[in-house]
């Protein structure tokens, strides 16, 4: 169990972290999401006292900096290549567990369980990011502990690496510990997540389910389709919906599904579909960061066609 | 403490750079005592050649062993933040006092050890040469040979907290180099000239060249022209040295206490 409490981390006159409390469960996985900029490796990393700022993470109870062997409570990545280049991955590894007290063999079970073990005496240097990766993940492995914090531990891999990744950390939650990982694969961890922390500008946007989440920061559509559903669309506004055409289906948002049935059963319009259409978890992110994005990229224009250059041979 | 003391044996060990300064330093100083002998070894021995043999040459600059120890002391701290294995580190020993201590203790025993094996090397030779160590346990020998040993370990110390100081190992490269070897012999070369004698009392102080006389065999003479520079004796001047290690040490600890990683 982890519990942040008034987590604040200020840099000059930036506020990047604004007093955030939240509670992350043993049991499940609990996704952690902002947009660019919004503060989630500052706090990971107030969480494991390595910037200096307010508040209190308690792991199962304990301060990170009070736990005498952490690795064996709490493992971590935070940063993709923190590897000395000129050090096997094997030793950067023992080093580690030298601090913890943790066995040569343990480090050579986790190097074989992340699928390096043919490549545990190799430098890191020569990695690939999905290769960093999954040392990473070994690396927060080593001590087998209750707790994992990971910081986009899916980035550099390919498909089959994080469908691996997916599978190692619902199975570990299983077994009843406490995941907290952010990622920008939203797809990913609505696959992956079944808790959400979300922040934006260092601020609490949202803290519980999936599904919550999705059902509050975005509208439920009903999907219609028939032979003859012009004057049903018709009907439906004048009940207030939005109706969207889209092919040979309406696409009706403002009204409950029953609603939308019942009005066609009413005006004797025939129906091949009715069904409710659930938002994504990125569509709710949008509308639930859209605010709160720090770093706005300009939408793509269209470039117009040059113009021929005076004099140009043609 | 015996966790992070292992934490930091493995980290030195499991470098490749350990190695190879280690190794280069024993031999380039070593190389000095055999260079001495191979020319001097029809001349009966005196005590400056074995000072000079035992210490690598160190009394004529800075000891080529502290120059490649020093950079093992900047790497324990420099290499963490060069190579951002800060973060694993403490995230798997979080109390930074412990880790600067063992990182300390490890560092310092590494250099004590080698410099007492490269002097007994150098000794050696000196013995193979010819037969003798006239006035090794006497003083000014014996003194000067603690003095240099006190001298490599504080240049490490300087270097290792230069390296924690700039979070890198550019920088506290740029300044164990230069202040010793250009700054320090500037500001000694500018107090002789008289429109500069402002300068004259600042010598006494300049750290380096301070430390250095703790290796010295003589007072130096500088010749009836120059300024007095009312120099400190050689465990005084030593004291200078530690001060300054001191405070650069100090500085780098209260600073990493409270800086982000």
């Amino acid at each position: 169990m982890i519990t942040a409490k008034g987590l604040f981390k200020r840099y000059r006159k930036t506020v990047a972290v604004d007093h955030l409390s939240f509670d992350v469960r043993p049991g499940v996985v609990t996704g952690f999401l902002g947009p660019n900029g919004s503060g989630k490796s500052t706090t990971m990393r107030l969480m494991l006292g390595l910037d200096h700022g307010e508040g209190e993470t308690l792991f199962d109870g304990q301060r990170f900096g009070t736990i005498r062997r952490p690795m064996n409570e709490v493992g971590a990545l935070l940063e993709a290549k923190p590897f000395h280049p000129t050090r096997s991955a094997r030793n950067h590894l023992r080093m580690l567990a030298a601090a913890n007290r943790i066995a040569d063999k343990r480090v050579d079970e986790v190097m074989e369980f992340v699928g390096l073990g043919d490549v545990k005496r190799k430098k890191p240097k020569g990695y690939s990011l999905g290769m960093a990766q999954r040392l990473g993940l070994a690396q927060a492995l080593l001590g087998d502990p209750r707790t994992l914090l990971l910081d986009e531990p899916t980035n550099g891999l390919d498909p089959h690496g994080i469908h691996w990744m997916r599978d190692v950390l619902k199975t570990l939650a299983a077994e009843g510990r406490t995941i907290f990982v952010s990622s920008h694969l939203l797809s990913e961890m609505q696959l992956m997540a079944d808790e959400l922390v979300v922040i934006g500008r260092g601020t609490m946007i949202f803290n519980g389910d999936v599904d919550t989440f999705v059902r509050e920061f975005t509208q439920s559509q009903v999907v219609v389709r028939g032979p003859e559903t012009a004057g049903l669309a018709e009907t439906l506004k004048s009940e207030g919906a939005d109706v969207v055409s889209e092919g040979d289906a309406l696409v009706v948002s403002g009204l409950e599904i029953g609603k939308v049935g019942h009005l066609a059963f009413a005006g004797g319009v025939e129906l091949h579909e009715l069904s409710t259409r659930r938002a994504s978890l990125e569509e709710a992110f949008m509308s639930a960061t859209g605010a709160s994005e720090q770093f706005v990229a300009k939408e793509p224009v269209r470039a117009a066609a040059p113009a021929a250059v005076e004099g140009e041979a043609l | 403490m015996l966790d992070a003391l292992r934490f930091e044996w493995t980290r030195l060990l499991t470098l490749r750079s350990t190695y190879w300064l280690i190794g280069t330093g024993l031999l380039v100083t070593t190389g000095v005592a055999v260079l001495l002998g191979v020319a001097g070894r029809n001349d009966p021995i005196s005590s400056e050649v074995v000072w000079i043999a035992l210490n690598g040459a160190a009394g004529f600059g800075l000891p080529f062993l502290a120059v490649f120890m020093a950079i093992i002391g900047i790497f324990a701290c420099g290499h963490e933040y060069r190579h951002g294995t800060i973060q694993p580190t403490l995230t798997s020993l979080p109390q930074r006092n412990r880790l600067i201590v063992a990182k300390l203790a490890v560092v310092l025993t590494t250099t004590l050890i080698v410099t007492l094996v490269q002097m007994g090397i150098n000794l050696g030779v000196v013995y193979v040469v010819w037969g003798e160590a006239p006035g090794l346990f006497e003083d000014p020998l014996g003194t000067s040979m603690i003095g240099y040993v006190l001298y490599v370990l504080l240049y490490v110390l300087v270097g290792f907290g230069l390296g924690l100081l700039f979070r890198g190992v550019p920088s506290a490269l740029v300044v164990i180099f230069l202040m010793p070897l250009i700054i320090e012999n500037m500001i000694f070369g500018l107090s002789t000239i008289p429109a500069l004698d402002w300068l004259v009392p600042v010598v006494k102080f300049l750290p380096f060249t301070d430390g250095a006389r703790m290796m010295e065999l003589a007072a130096p003479e500088f010749g009836p022209e120059s300024p007095d520079f009312d120099l400190f004796t050689r465990w005084g001047a030593g004291g200078v040295f530690a001060l300054f290690a001191a405070l650069i040490l100090t500085a780098a600890w209260v600073l990493f206490k409270k800086r982000d990683a």
